[in-house]
């Protein structure tokens, strides 16, 4: 019964609401209904909530009839006429007698939008005292990240993604690895690379990208059905070198 | 003798009519036009006469000093601004370099919104614009006289007429123009 009761009285604000920020006429709501639907409940309210509800109903009610108000006051002025007509109107109508009729009832504004010796003068003492963008918010957000650019096999060491020795072994371990799938045979790229997770494919695949730079694997593409062979080398590949993007991660 | 002693106050009123028109034809901030408690400050308490005298001497300019009452209806909040007496025409609005379609735009939006007692959701107006104008026409002109004050929309999207359509435009000449115009009906 008090759901019922809580359930209505949420309703009754909500189509309040509903009205209020939509173009409904505002008389669709019978209002001395819904003061009566308020009066019934009220006895039975036991919450400071549940009354904290009845008056945001109150309210929500007194801004319908402000509403109502508006709206008779509008329909009352002459700048009230059937909408249909009007739509009609400004359908048939072609676009140059609109703006024919818009210019004549138009009284622009007349100013000045320039800057003032004083103006003039607050501007330079601002640009003048303005900190360089690299230091201005350097006490809230720390110093600025750089540029997209190349991450090198260093900037991982400094930013202690790897230790030195760490990516020796990872590097050496997937040399291994793939000199033992490979034996100096091409092998899909992706099942090479595939890791448990994105992250380690990912991994994978950057320590890859550096054996391949070293010459001790080599890659091709197919440029017909686009796949990616690796392979490894024994020695150290020879040939032309040529720069490739590989998306990994999301495959 | 009469004339010695009213030459201080007649000097002080033109002075003070030269200021209340500087302080209206220069722009400060975002929106044209003064409040009535910033005329007060720059003026003294009878700004309001002032006003009136300003408005009478640049009459044979073609301008006048206009007001737009405020949200709350007080003196204070009433904006006062520079406007032109007699609407451009056509030709000098489009050497402006106003488009005719971007007047027509807000035209037909600005009766669509009267027509429903004054206040309509966003979608509902570019839903009624999209049958005469390109959408991306439609949009982009909505958010533009959002942005310079012609139409006032709400956190709801719901859209109001603006403080400036009030303040530049004849709403009533404009319904009765639209109104009595006849248009073609087109042949399906």
């Amino acid at each position: 019964m008090a759901n019922k009761r809580l359930e209505d009285i949420l309703r009754l604000i909500a189509l309040l609401q509903d009205v209020q920020h939509s173009s409904a006429n505002p008389f669709d709501v019978d209002i001395l209904d819904k003061i009566l639907v308020l009066k019934k409940h009220l006895p039975d309210w036991e919450f400071l909530d549940d009354l904290l509800l009845d008056s945001q109903a109150l309210v929500e009610l007194s801004q319908v009839v402000k509403l109502q108000d508006q709206w008779l006051k509008h329909r009352a002025s002459s700048l009230y006429i059937d909408p249909l007509l009007v739509q009609l109107k400004v359908k048939l109508l072609p676009k140059n007698e609109l703006a024919a009729a818009f210019v004549k009832s138009w009284h622009p504004l007349a100013q000045i939008d320039q800057l003032s010796p004083q103006g003039l003068e607050r501007a330079f003492v601002y640009w003048r005292d303005l900190a360089p963008m690299s230091e201005r918010f350097k006490d809230q957000f720390g110093s600025y990240g750089t540029r997209p650019g190349i991450v090198d096999y260093q900037d991982l060491v400094d930013l202690k993604i790897f230790t030195q020795d760490q990516f020796e072994t990872r590097l050496n371990s997937i040399d291994d690895e793939l000199k033992l799938k490979s034996g100096e045979e091409w092998i899909d790229y992706r099942d090479f690379v595939k890791g448990k997770s994105v992250d380690e494919t990912i991994l994978r695949s950057y320590i890859l990208a550096f054996l391949i730079s070293e010459g001790r694997a080599v890659i091709q593409i197919d440029p017909l059905s686009n796949k990616i062979s690796v392979a490894w080398v024994n020695g150290k590949a020879t040939g032309e070198a040529k720069s490739v993007a590989i998306p990994v991660g999301d495959q | 003798m009469v004339t010695n002693s009213m030459e201080p106050e007649r000097a002080l009123l033109e002075r003070k009519v030269r200021k209340s028109f500087q302080v209206l034809i220069l722009q400060r901030g975002r929106n044209p036009g003064v409040k009535g408690w910033e005329m007060k400050r720059h003026l003294g308490k009878d700004y309001k006469k002032i006003l009136e005298v300003l408005s009478e001497d640049i009459a044979p300019m073609g301008l006048e000093v206009y007001q737009v009452k405020g949200a709350d209806g007080s003196d204070d909040s009433t904006r006062y601004m520079l406007r032109f007496k007699e609407p451009p025409s056509l030709s000098e609005a489009e050497t402006a370099g106003i488009r005719i379609d971007d007047l027509a735009v807000l035209a037909s939006s600005i009766a669509f919104i009267n027509s429903k007692q004054g206040r309509v959701g966003r979608r509902e107006l570019e839903q009624f614009l999209r049958e005469k104008f390109p959408k991306w026409r439609v949009e982009y002109s909505v958010d533009r006289y959002v942005k310079r004050g012609y139409i006032d929309q709400d956190d709801k999207s719901l859209l109001r007429i603006g403080w400036r359509t009030r303040a530049e435009i004849d709403e009533r000449t404009l319904m009765t123009l639209i109104l009595s115009r006849s248009g073609e009906i087109p042949s399906s």
